[in-house]
């Protein structure tokens, strides 16, 4: 990775479209996302926002642009995933293994031993609040809330460049979005994560996320950088709206 | 109320997400279902000459009476493996005003529409009409419907009963039929025990106890009872599941090991069919394939050309390759997306496909190698078949796999689940069973048979030697295709 890349722009969007029958979901025409940014997306159901990580995960296909990654292009060039963790939908969790196993199975993939995996979890046992590791239980018998919370640390443990997490405060606990909260900016801080989350709970993206976007009907419609006013400012946006 | 619960459960049916996509597909399902059922027709109309082959010395009735029992034996370990209760349907209903009593009774009627329950009279009532009827008259006639109804209903809520109570898996059910053939080989062949004189004191005293139809029709309302209890007092979420299973464990394969990222895969696709209702009962079926070869090359006429061995060792040694390759990337189109973004190549996930099938197939060669009691001309051409499996149709199989977009739910059951089955697998059967005969049969025209083996052999190598480039050619329409995959397997 080049230098000046590497601090400059981590993920670029180019004149980036998607269209679903006569209806364009995504169009961007430039975004830069620096390295070690944190960034937060907002918007409304349909917005487009997981058609966008989608894209960015080269899940869909683009109708025109490009997502550049460290200055590759996602579709040709596969070398995105070895840096890059992600975590949209319970589509990204193997159900069938216990949350040990799928994190084995993930560590693996990065060349990571059991020991190694063992190791990483240590730091998550309060996350996980004593209610997934050690439990016998497959994944697909864990409550939705538990099945992010393997689903986000499965991705912490790939210890990523760029982070990729589509709504992680839904459906678990108060203390448990405080914890994850603490743990995004502590990677952001101490690793230099790139990070993307999405989400709709105002507070919690104001808190974590040092730039956010929001976004309408597939364009963002907003680009700031995260101060005392942003709250207000999106609050005022979302009440409008009604 | 019962009724309005069944006609939800027709609109259910027909206003279901991919009632449009599938009908043609139920429609051929229905087909084959029909004529699966001409087939019991058509056995059933020569029941009586199928009695006097098997037991010459014996009348017809009291034969059919010595083995009414062997069927009802075999009707409930059938239904073990392939019964089910419709029970989460009725989910939004437990909190409505609806009597548990009134669900608990819907759920036991809806459950009656069943083969399993139809298949007894298709098979019997042709027999009872032409042979019981004029030879023993209408009161016999009348006292074995009534015994083959209460048998049927009795099978029917025990199974239904126990499947619920304790959970049954494939080995248990292997076992019993392992028991139920030793009985049959005890007494038919060896004369050791009487299983059927057990079977004849059930059915072949009517004349002189009458009351065993009632007796009969008795234990069957009773084990309904029992079941209708049973469910009723256990008619929550977490408990109408089959029962309880006991802490996950996980059982890991050193062997693949060798084999790196491919090996870890194969390891986790292994976890996905054993932990899994639909594709453990694909590969169960794998396991009855393998005494395929018993129904050819028992029979003399059979045994001397070389199709029945080429067209049992295609299935022998292949059956996992068809049956389960048929669905393949389905079975993991709920974390599909997963796999994608994961740091897997698509290079490794082809290779760990092949792994498998290679796995598979040699197991099958390999455990089948007693049929060299029938020659050894059979184990050459099983050879023959095995590389052409695992050299030709691996590639063809994954070469529609890249094809095959529906998505499979891995937790309901196989049996009569047409979930996934599309065109690829219809157009992706005619290739996998016509190619090798293609090859074969010209040769054998011009009076060279042994040079079509010869020419399927060196085939299957070439494709084995040549590997990595079908591999590449794989890989390179996967990447063409991964979008419309992935889309597809995201619709629920």
């Amino acid at each position: 990775m080049p230098k000046a890349l590497e601090t400059y722009k981590m993920i670029e969007l180019l004149s980036l479209k998607k269209i679903y029958s006569g209806n364009t979901v995504v169009e961007i025409p430039d975004l830069k996302i620096a390295k070690g940014e944190t960034v937060g997306l907002v918007g409304n159901n349909g917005a487009g926002k997981t058609t966008l990580f989608r894209m960015m995960l080269d899940l869909i296909r683009c109708d025109a642009g490009e997502v550049l990654s460290a200055g590759n292009n996602v579709a040709r060039n596969d070398s995105w995933k070895n840096y890059t963790a992600a975590y949209l939908d319970e589509g990204f969790l193997i159900d069938y293994l216990t949350p040990e196993e799928y994190f084995y199975f993930v560590g693996s993939l990065h060349h990571l031993s059991k020991t190694d995996i063992d190791e990483a979890l240590g730091q998550f046992s309060d996350f996980f609040n004593g209610e997934v590791l050690d439990r016998g239980k497959y994944i697909r018998d864990l409550s939705k809330g538990n099945q992010s919370k393997v689903g986000v640390v499965s991705c912490l443990i790939q210890k990523p460049q760029i982070l990729l997490l589509d709504e992680p405060f839904a459906n678990i606990d108060p203390s448990t979005q405080i914890r994850l909260k603490n743990i995004i900016a502590n990677v952001n801080r101490q690793e230099r994560v790139t990070t993307l989350i999405s989400s709709h709970d105002l507070n919690h993206v104001t808190d974590v996320c040092q730039r956010i976007l929001l976004m309408e009907k597939g364009l963002i419609i907003k680009d700031i950088q995260t101060n005392n006013n942003t709250l207000e400012e999106l609050e005022h946006y979302f009440s409008v709206l009604q | 109320m019962t009724t309005t619960l069944l006609r939800h459960q027709w609109l259910a049916f027909w206003r279901s997400k991919n009632t449009g996509k599938s009908i043609a597909v139920r429609v051929v399902m229905a087909v084959l279902i029909l004529y699966l059922f001409a087939n019991l027709l058509v056995l059933s109309f020569f029941l009586d000459e199928v009695l006097e082959n098997l037991f010459p010395e014996m009348e017809a009735i009291p034969a059919f009476s010595a083995c009414l029992l062997y069927y009802f034996l075999l009707d409930i370990l059938m239904r073990f493996q392939l019964q089910e209760l419709p029970t989460l349907s009725v989910k939004p209903y437990l909190t409505l005003a609806v009597p548990k009593h009134q669900i608990v009774n819907y759920l036991s009627v809806i459950s009656l529409a069943s083969g399993f329950n139809l298949a007894p009279f298709i098979l019997f009532t042709p027999f009872l009409v032409k042979i019981v009827l004029p030879q023993a008259g209408f009161f016999m006639f009348a006292a074995f419907s009534l015994s083959i109804l209460a048998f049927t209903l009795f099978n029917h809520f025990f199974s239904l009963w126990l499947k619920r109570k304790v959970n049954l898996n494939a080995w248990y059910m292997l076992a019993f039929m392992a028991v139920i053939g030793l009985l049959a080989f005890l007494d038919f062949r060896l004369h050791l025990i009487s299983f059927s004189a057990v079977s004849t004191t059930f059915f072949g005293h009517f004349a002189s106890s009458q009351v065993l139809p009632a007796l009969y029709l008795g234990a069957a309302f009773f084990m309904y009872l029992i079941n209708f209890y049973f469910l009723k007092s256990n008619l929550y979420l977490d408990e109408l599941r089959s029962a309880g299973t006991a802490k996950k464990s996980g059982t890991d394969i050193p062997f693949l090991n060798h084999f790196g990222r491919p090996g870890d895969l194969v390891a986790t696709e292994l976890k996905l069919i054993f932990r899994n209702k639909r594709p453990k009962s694909a590969v169960l079926m794998c396991v009855f394939f393998l005494s395929y070869g018993q129904i050819f090359y028992n029979n003399p006429e059979a045994g001397t050309g070389y199709f029945a061995p080429i067209f049992c060792g295609m299935f022998i040694t292949g059956i996992f390759i068809i049956n389960y390759g048929q669905f393949m990337f389905s079975w993991q189109s709920s974390h599909f997306d997963g796999i994608l973004t994961s740091r897997i190549s698509a290079q490794d996930f082809f290779k760990s496909k092949l792994l498998l099938f290679t796995i598979f197939a040699t197991i099958s060669f390999v455990v089948t190698l007693p049929y060299v009691y029938f020659g050894w001309r059979i184990i050459l051409v099983h050879f023959i078949m095995y590389l052409w499996n695992i050299g030709v149709n691996t590639v063809l199989v994954l070469y529609f796999a890249n094809r095959n977009y529906r998505r499979i739910d891995l937790s309901k059951s196989a049996s009569f689940n047409w979930e996934g089955v599309g065109a690829t697998q219809w157009i992706l059967s005619i290739p996998l069973l016509i190619s090798p005969f293609l090859v074969f049969f010209p040769l054998q025209w011009l009076g060279y048979p042994e040079a079509g083996l010869a020419v399927l052999a060196i085939t299957g190598l070439a494709f084995l030697i040549t590997r990595q480039f079908w591999l590449n050619k794989l890989v390179a329409i996967f990447k063409e295709k991964r979008y419309m995959i992935a889309e597809g397997f995201r619709n629920l």
